[in-house]
């Protein structure tokens, strides 16, 4: 039995299916499919999955993925990918199949880009001058302040016709996991950046030693 | 993409997945390439609005055509609502994000009369007219069907076409005369109106006029145009094998309600219980053949992935090939991971194979509606149910391993005293002790039984529409009662609020002096009547003394059994004369049997041409 890894886009509908109902809409997606997928064995069988890294509501992204396992012989990914396109809901596109080779616990940086309208640049700017933004990051285990400035220290800015988009990488592991919703946080409170106007599409997911997971 | 407008409300209201589309299933065509849009209306939340079959069989049934485009819009919640208002967005459809007004109609299912309002809601928040007189044919035809098209009178004035019965064949009939006046161009809306009122079972509001007598009665109901006729009589599909279950659902990906896979598995209900107003709406009782069901569920549950299949009706057990349907179905579901269940089983027939071959899969809690808690009061209400055969039947589950059962019961009865209430608690009781008599009863944890009663509110077109509802004072008298009848803790009492029950009565026996009622309690914050936290009793009541209209008339006045009703001129197939003859039958306390056993001549198979069962074969 191998394990295979379906990399997938979560875009526009699809960005504001949460964590849950992706399972469910997963189980039904690949039980349609007909594919040789593994279904656990108890008294209610399903199909074994594993997310690899939670994506946030209203955030959209070009790299997630979900591992399944297959007791098929030689499997033909090209014809998996194919088959799951076809009846994927809007939004959800598969670009890769493929055997796992790293662990999801390899995950240490997911990268973003965000996009404002383009009168947010100045106080993009700001930001970037800033000596320190501290903010209150909530968990089970309570309270913790965070520098913004020391995983963001510098958004890199570039104009994209309307809107102007900024690229940040921020730590995604067991052990901190920053979601950008504290930074466009941090920037409605600073200086007044509507939240809701910022558009976050989560675009690589990294290593540790900041290679591309896979 | 989403506008950003969108996108920012749907940044900030909760689970913003109902509002944004892209289920599979969910249909997309080519705007420019359509010649008739429809935007099929839902007037309560997205999960309850995706629970609903009628919906699913009427979105794939008019998107077959490839030239018509049939979307969907619900109610949004309180927070989408608010935020759509702020940020001047109206009200769109799930698939082109188009609004209301880009449609050429707009229809909305009638399930329940407290959604009403929302009706009122959908609309203001599209920007749309509530008087169907305040729109010209600039505007979308606003249309109407479901069971309370029945009685459409309070909310007739909003309509431009109220559906009677059932869609399958009218609804695609008014679609295909609204694409034929299009494509004749400066056709006006009264001439689509006068083509659309000779399709069956359409009724048009603006063609009849009400006359009314000075304590407030109807006095006579009158056609205003040529041609239209003097009474509607509801449209039916005779014979259900001719139309296929749908076999592909949208599949909500935020939780609806009823999350799975449904067949219709068949239509109408043979046993006349007289408080039951689906069950004299759609009469006479259809089937679909088993092989048909069969097929199509394991087609529905391949195109959906759905793994559980829920087999529906108003009395499935009732089905004559009930068994012969499950061994079909469990053929291929157990490998394919599918799961049946039967949501409305009746005692009488319940049977030890028919457990067993519903919870191969999956073992659920039990339900049944005993409906009244003495045989005299079951006899009223002809529900036919006695307590040797709720004995029987919980026995065989009890010894099938069932630890919970789920008891129905209504409050407000004709006739009904408080003995018939403490024979509530009684057969609960009774239920309890049978448990832990029965050998083989599950060891563990015991028994639990619930009792969920709810509020008799009296329905048009049913025996019962003469009866006046029990005031809120008798009906909180009559719950207080069966609180302190009850007196084991493995009994859980569940009831309904009288308040909404006595709204719902209201409007289900109403007629068109509510419409400017609906509009005004809707203006000062009415809606959501039907959610618990959103129901302003004192703001309805308020509206309508502020407007002088007498709510009690409607629903707490016996109705003179040779009275005009408010819907007088809408024909369900049963006569006058039976509703009486069987109101009559239910004061004396006497039963009438199953109509499937011996006709009861109620005039339903005129709907049919002929007779609606063959009386030859034992169905039975």
């Amino acid at each position: 039995m191998i394990t295979v890894r379906i990399w997938f886009e979560k875009r526009d509908e699809a960005s504001y299916i949460s964590l849950l109902d992706l399972q469910r809409v997963m189980q039904r997606v690949l039980k349609r499919s007909g594919l040789p997928v593994w279904h656990t064995l108890g008294f209610n069988p399903h199909i074994y999955m594993t997310f690899s890294c939670p994506l946030s509501l209203g955030q959209e992204s070009l790299c997630e993925s979900v591992d399944v396992k297959t007791e098929a012989e030689a499997p033909d990914f090209a014809q998996w990918q194919q088959a799951l396109n076809a009846i994927m809901p809007a939004g959800i596109h598969v670009f890769r199949v493929e055997p796992v080779q790293m662990k999801a616990d390899k995950i240490a940086y997911a990268c973003y880009t965000i996009s404002y309208p383009a009168a947010a640049r100045e106080a993009l700017e700001q930001y970037n001058a800033l000596e320190a933004a501290p903010v209150e990051k909530k968990s089970k285990r309570g309270k913790k302040e965070i520098d913004l400035k020391e995983f963001a220290p510098a958004l890199a800015l570039q104009e994209a016709g309307e809107r102007v988009e900024c690229s940040v990488c921020l730590p995604a592991a067991q052990e901190l996991n920053l979601n950008p919703s504290l930074l466009t946080g941090f920037l409605e409170e600073r200086f007044g950046l509507s939240a809701a106007e910022a558009n976050i599409l989560r675009t690589a997911l990294l290593t540790a030693d900041k290679t591309a997971f896979c | 993409m989403f506008e950003p407008k969108l996108k920012q409300a749907l940044s900030r209201v909760q689970k913003p997945g109902r509002y944004t589309g892209g289920e599979p299933g969910s249909v997309y065509k080519e705007k420019d390439k359509v010649d008739v849009r429809f935007a099929f209306c839902f007037p309560d939340t997205y999960e309850v609005g995706m629970s609903f079959l009628g919906e699913k069989i009427l979105y794939e049934l008019l998107n077959q055509h490839e030239n018509w485009w049939c979307e969907r819009a619900f109610m949004p919640w309180l927070d989408m609502k608010a935020e759509m208002e702020k940020l001047g967005l109206p009200l769109y459809t799930l698939e082109s994000k188009d609004p209301l007004t880009a449609f050429d109609a707009v229809g909305f299912t009638l399930q329940y009369e407290l959604s009403y309002t929302n009706i009122l809601a959908m609309l203001d928040l599209a920007g749309i007219p509530f008087y169907s007189r305040e729109r010209d044919e600039r505007w979308p035809l606003i249309v109407a069907g479901g069971p309370c098209a029945c009685n459409a009178e309070p909310i007739a004035d909003f309509f431009d076409i109220v559906q009677l019965g059932e869609g399958e064949h009218q609804l695609p009939s008014i679609c295909a005369e609204i694409e034929r006046a299009k494509k004749e161009g400066n056709v006006s809306k009264k001439e689509l109106l006068l083509r659309i009122a000779k399709i069956p079972g359409v009724y048009i509001p603006a063609f009849y006029d009400i006359e009314y007598y000075e304590d407030g009665r109807v006095r006579s109901i009158t056609p205003n145009e040529p041609g239209v006729p003097a009474v509607v009589t509801k449209a039916i599909l005779k014979d259900m094998n001719e139309f296929a279950p749908p076999t592909n659902f949208v599949v909500p990906m935020v939780g609806a309600i009823q999350d799975r896979a449904s067949i219709e598995v068949l239509r109408g209900c043979v046993r006349g219980c007289r408080f039951c107003q689906a069950g004299f709406l759609y009469r006479p009782m259809r089937q679909r053949d088993a092989g048909l069901l069969s097929r199509a569920a394991q087609d529905l549950c391949a195109n959906t992935g759905y793994e559980e299949l829920s087999l529906s009706s108003l009395s499935t057990s009732d089905h004559s090939q009930l068994e012969e349907l499950l061994d079909d179905l469990n053929e291929w579901a157990p490998k394919e991971h599918v799961s049946l269940s039967l949501p409305s089983l009746r005692m009488d027939n319940f049977s030890e194979s028919l457990i067993e071959k519903t919870t191969r899969v999956r073992k659920s809690g039990l339900t049944f509606a005993a409906e009244a808690g003495t045989q005299r009061l079951r006899d009223v209400i002809n529900k036919n149910v006695t307590w040797d055969e709720i004995e029987k039947t919980c026995g065989i589950a009890f010894a099938a391993g069932y630890t919970s059962v789920k008891l129905y019961f209504m409050m407000g009865l004709p006739t009904e005293t408080m003995e018939d209430i403490e024979g509530i608690a009684e057969t609960a009781q009774k239920v309890v002790d049978l448990f832990y008599s029965t050998p083989g009863h599950s060891k563990g944890k015991g028994v639990q039984v619930t009792i969920s009663c709810s509020c008799f509110v009296p329905k048009p077109h049913t025996p019962f529409q003469f009866v006046p509802m029990d005031s809120a004072e008798t009906l909180q008298a009559k719950q207080k009662h069966l609180l302190e009848s009850v007196h084991s803790r493995k009994i859980k009492v569940n009831y309904h609020d009288s308040k909404t029950g006595f709204l719902e009565g209201v409007f289900a026996k109403g007629d068109r002096r509510l419409a400017p009622v609906l509009v005004e309690a809707y203006k000062r914050g009415c809606y959501f009547d039907g959610w618990e936290e959103c129901f302003r009793y004192d703001t309805w009541l308020q509206t309508f003394a502020d407007l002088g209209v007498d709510p009690h008339f409607y629903c707490n006045r016996p109705i003179g059994l040779d009275e005009v009703t408010p819907w007088a001129h809408m024909d369900y197939g049963i006569t006058h004369e039976y509703l009486v003859r069987e109101y009559k039958k239910a004061l004396a306390a006497q039963t009438t049997p199953p109509c499937n056993r011996a006709c009861n001549a109620c005039g339903a198979n005129h709907l049919l041409g002929g007779p609606c069962f063959d009386y030859s074969q034992n169905l039975v």
